[in-house]
């Protein structure tokens, strides 16, 4: 029976990166670029998580779902400061992230941020979108949060071990928190239109930002010749390094069934089980 | 492109804010009316309740539910029976005003509960030491069964002040117990070096606990975020609102915030995670050098 129940709580972890090396997938520049663009969406995406959900705050009217909103506001603030300070290490060790973190910070500040000469209808209007968003953004991040717990080609490909569980222990809060955002919207508004049309809008726009920013983190990366192509991003799909994009594309699917709930992405209590035995989770009580 | 990006982001939000048609909010979950089913004195000061209803949501080890009282009090208390049987089974010990009215009800009575909820998951990965002191015994119990159930390797250390005052004595399973009446000696001894420690009791048992584990594979329950220490009183002013709110001693500016509103933002309660940041202060934890501090933003 999964625990589906849990009270979210977020964890003072930290990580040293002192002996991060480059291609942190052993031989795997692409794989490790790929995974890479994680560090340059999260930390800005996720502290627009935090913004938006601290606007929502005054407008639940629900006392479980408020103390599930304020756990996972806690949770994405913990997981944008671990993500940057793996941008600090790559700066240090001459590949500069700056150009591309610029232009995410334009993203999540300028299109996605509050707009100006909004009625208060509208503002309120404008922010439920934002969330709905939020919950398009967290079914991907439930899915691959999911793909990366059972993913036992990285451990097989000898990953820096503070990287895996940096990974692991993102996409085990991942898991334990991926209905909150989508709670959030159904609470606010639970009509499908809205549902449907944020992810039809969230799914390209990500796609096309992570392929922008791998191809940004091979370009920038002076140490390796190898390019990003889609041949190689495909092999490290088959040798299990990278989810398959035939897989996150019959996810994106499962978001439009009309009985859907984030609940039947993953499992509760294998991430309760990794954070029980992670490095990191362990060291932050 | 993000030239392009951004002209479509505008255009989508004025669409959106102008067309988005009528939003149709949920509602909220109802809370679950409990009748008293039955009520027992279970140890010196300790009465067990159990509350039954039509079909109770399953619950796991570690789950609390949530009271709420005639009086307006809220109280959260464990669930300390069996998860496979139909009702809920609490353990409550008198230690002030909640806790008396709890042990008020009689069988028969209607209450207002929510949840159950987990904030004390038990991941039931071996090897285990349990550390309950006294009441803490309640979420350890079936915590305790479980790791029987499935054949792990644990121990119980059970620290209370006498017998008379410890409950569930007699419902512990066969296996390696240490009943310990009195303080004094370590808690984990010979515990193996790897394996994970659930503990719940007083806030010295869990000082003990960590100093001996040094930090590590430790899970503990935290209602309540650690007091605070050393405090001293302070005012804080909110210059939005316009108002100023005493803050005493043992409490922090966000308890006192959140009485007067009750939307503030706050996660962590420990200072570590920002969610309550206020014009840079974190107001969950950080207190004044002199005797006032300013919020401009609240």
């Amino acid at each position: 029976m999964e625990p589906d129940n849990l009270v979210l709580q977020p964890r003072d972890v930290q990580f040293d990166w002192s002996t991060l090396p480059m291609h942190w997938v052993p031989d795997e520049p692409v794989a490790t670029h790929v995974m890479n663009v994680l560090h340059l969406l999260l930390p800005e995406g996720e502290r627009w998580f935090v913004r938006t959900f601290q606007q929502v705050v005054p407008m639940i009217s629900d006392d479980t779902l408020r103390e599930d909103v304020l756990g996972f506001i806690g949770q994405e603030a913990m997981h944008a400061e671990a993500h940057s300070e793996v941008l600090d290490h790559l700066l240090a060790n001459g590949l500069d992230p700056r150009p591309f973190t610029r232009q995410m910070e334009h993203v999540f500040r300028r299109i996605l941020g509050p707009k100006p000469g909004l009625t208060e209808e509208q503002a309120r209007e404008q922010l439920i979108e934002r969330v709905a968003i939020v919950a398009a953004v967290e079914h991907f991040t439930a899915y691959l949060g999911d793909w990366m717990l059972n993913a036992d080609a990285l451990d097989r490909a000898g990953i820096h071990p503070v990287m895996l569980d940096l990974l692991r222990w993102h996409a085990a809060e991942e898991v334990e928190h991926r209905s909150v955002a989508y709670d959030l919207m159904c609470h606010l508004d639970r009509r499908y239109v809205r549902r449907a049309r944020t992810m039809l809008l969230v799914a390209p726009v990500l796609f096309w930002l992570w392929v922008r920013g791998a191809r940004f983190m091979v370009h920038a990366d002076k140490t390796t010749r190898v390019r990003l192509t889609w041949r190689e991003a495909m092999r490290a799909g088959r040798r299990g390094l990278l989810p398959k994009l035939s897989e996150i594309f019959r996810a994106f699917l499962r978001y439009f069934h009309p009985a859907y709930h984030p609940k039947q992405e993953g499992s509760t209590s294998q991430a309760i089980a990794y954070l029980a035995a992670s490095p990191a989770a362990r060291e932050a009580h | 492109m993000l030239s392009g990006l951004t002209k479509f982001g505008d255009f989508y939000d004025a669409a959106v804010t102008r067309f988005g048609g009528r939003t149709r909010p949920g509602t909220a979950r109802d809370s679950l009316w409990l009748n008293v089913v039955e009520r027992s004195q279970v140890a010196d000061g300790v009465v067990s309740l159990r509350f039954g209803g039509a079909t109770l949501p399953a619950w796991q080890p570690g789950c609390h539910i949530d009271l709420h009282l005639p009086s307006g009090l809220r109280r959260q208390y464990s669930l300390c029976g069996d998860p496979a049987e139909s009702t809920y089974r609490i353990a409550v010990r008198e230690v002030g005003a909640g806790s008396r009215e709890v042990q008020a009800l009689r069988v028969g009575d209607r209450i207002q509960v929510r949840g159950p909820r987990n904030a004390f998951p038990f991941a039931g990965l071996g090897p285990i030491v349990f550390v309950a002191g006294g009441i803490g015994i309640t979420p350890i119990l079936p915590m305790v069964h479980a790791a029987a159930g499935r054949g792990l390797d644990w121990r119980l250390v059970y620290c209370g002040r006498s017998t008379k005052a410890m409950p569930f004595l007699d419902e512990l399973p066969i296996g390696r117990v240490d009943i310990r009446i009195g303080r004094g000696g370590p808690l984990l001894g010979d515990a193996h070096p790897r394996g994970a420690v659930y503990c719940c009791g007083p806030a010295s048992m869990l000082g003990q606990v960590r100093t001996e584990f040094s930090s590590r594979w430790l899970h503990f329950e935290r209602f309540s975020p650690p007091p605070v220490v050393d405090g001293r009183p302070f005012t804080v002013e909110l210059r939005r609102s316009g108002v100023s709110l005493d803050v005493p001693a043992d409490r922090s500016a966000l308890d006192v915030i959140r009485d007067f509103r009750p939307s503030v933002a706050y996660s962590c309660r420990q200072g570590f995670c920002g969610t309550c940041d206020v014009g840079g202060v974190r107001i969950c934890v950080d207190r004044p050098t002199g005797d006032r501090l300013v919020l401009e933003e609240l």
